[in-house]
């Protein structure tokens, strides 16, 4: 006994450094996406307001590219009212149509849309992460898809009152459902950890033909509605086996520059959800 | 330990923190180099430091790195070795100094700190790397990044260094 605590007073130094290198290996191996505590993360509340601060300062410096982009945007949706303006007047002027297009109460949209500002983008190494200034206390939850003006850029992790993190697309654990424009083949995107701008579609049937530029596009999934832009085909990559086909996507969100999103709010998720659940 | 000595290792601590999740780990020279400089710290730790203070202030550095960047666990492991075994490495290069307060530095004893920074860096980076790496990509890639970060992170701590007043000669 008395050698026992000889040897544990010698060594104590090493054993405080095995169990602070075992503490540090349960968090590694712990890190599970869904279950990871918000005190660990840039989630929490001190460096989250830590990173808006930052952001704020740096902001200045991205005023103009997002300004141009918020014009470009301003016009594209001018254009689109225009035409939808001159659509309804069409319709309109026939009465024989009007009733059948308008009926009498306005069935209330499924998706709706809460605005955030990014504040912190990690994407130094395989494990990125983006956080955005709104949480919990705005609606935000986790599992909620995120958009930019350009197209998608992930989906909610982890929300706390004030902020969440989102895992984007350019994060090895990020799936989605996907297909191309013209083709009803789904497939599934995800990132090989070479660079920002590219992520693939895998699990193509081998059949499918492609050409480079066709618009990558979401399928059914529960986070994401239907046909939203989520790259542009580059080429065929390298497939891991040879049933499939994996193409390259050039990535439609920038994420170099993103700053303002949009966390998707699907009334019906919870309700879509327990159903399928309840199937046993 | 003089209070002035333990105010100037928290103050380095938090400029090295700071500089590292504002400035550093937004760079990726090539898409690959990510200059990873917060070991500085450890490797500016005075001579006769004990064991212990050595390993949970390198513990603290790189947990406090990790959640800033929300990687739980992978900076606090690799800086918890690199801490654990940083004794041993500096006897490695240095005799045994009877100037227990004496903080390594580029200005008294070149060769000797160049070795040392490079034996450091490497170890840390390639524990970081492959604790990083573990399930996903290719082997080639995570080497790639290694090398490239490494040397990129061994220059900045040597220009660095050299660039700080050397206060080890009046020492």
């Amino acid at each position: 006994m008395k050698n026992l605590l000889a040897f544990i007073i010698r060594n104590s130094s090493w054993l405080v450094a095995v169990g602070l290198i075992v503490i540090s290996f349960y968090l590694v191996f712990s890190y599970n996406s869904y279950q990871r505590s918000v005190y660990l993360t840039s989630a929490n509340k001190v460096v989250g307001r830590f990173y808006e601060v930052s952001s704020k300062a740096t902001a200045f410096i991205h005023l103009n590219k997002s300004n141009r982009l918020l014009l470009e945007r301003n016009a594209q949706l001018e254009a689109e009212l225009n035409l939808l303006r001159t659509y309804l007047s069409d319709t309109q002027r026939d009465t024989l149509t009007t009733k059948a297009f308008l009926s009498d109460s306005i069935p209330a949209s499924r998706f709706s849309f809460i605005p955030a500002e990014v504040i912190n983008v990690s994407f130094s190494g395989p494990n990125n992460f983006i956080t955005v200034n709104k949480g919990s206390a705005h609606g935000v939850k986790p599992d909620m898809g995120v958009v930019s003006q350009n197209g998608v850029v992930g989906v909610v992790l982890k929300a706390s009152p004030t902020f969440s993190v989102i895992i984007p697309i350019i994060n090895p654990k990020f799936r989605l459902s996907a297909k191309l424009k013209n083709s009803n083949n789904t497939g599934s995107i995800s990132w090989d950890g070479k660079d920002l701008i590219t992520a693939q579609i895998g699990e193509l049937p081998k059949h499918e033909v492609f050409q480079s530029g066709d618009t990558v596009l979401t399928s059914f999934s529960r986070i994401f509605p239907k046909d939203i832009v989520i790259g542009y085909v580059t080429g065929q990559a390298l497939s891991k086996d040879d049933n499939f086909k994996t193409l390259d996507v050039r990535i439609a969100t920038d994420f170099y520059s993103v700053r303002d999103i949009l966390i998707i709010k699907d009334r019906h998720y919870d309700e879509q959800k327990q159903l399928e659940n309840s199937i046993p | 330990m003089k209070a002035i000595t333990i105010f100037r290792e928290i103050l380095l601590f938090v400029m090295l923190v700071l500089l590292q999740v504002l400035l550093l780990n937004r760079i990726a020279v090539f898409g690959l180099a990510v200059p990873i400089l917060y070991i500085y710290f450890l490797i500016k730790l005075p001579y006769g430091r004990n064991r212990f203070y050595v390993i949970v202030s390198g513990f603290l550095l790189g947990i406090v790195i990790d959640i800033f960047l929300n990687t739980p666990g992978m900076n606090a492991a690799a800086t918890t070795i690199v801490a654990a075994l940083r004794n041993m490495m500096l006897s490695l290069f240095y005799p045994k100094n009877e100037y227990e307060d004496l903080v390594p530095g580029i200005h008294t004893s070149t060769a000797a700190f160049v070795k040392f920074t490079v034996m450091m860096v490497l170890l840390h980076q390639t524990l970081l790397f492959f604790i990083e790496a573990f399930t996903l990509f290719n082997f080639t890639s995570t080497l790639l990044r290694i090398g490239s970060s490494s040397v990129l992170t061994i220059v900045l701590i040597l220009a660095m260094d050299s660039l700080s007043i050397s206060r080890e000669k009046s020492g």
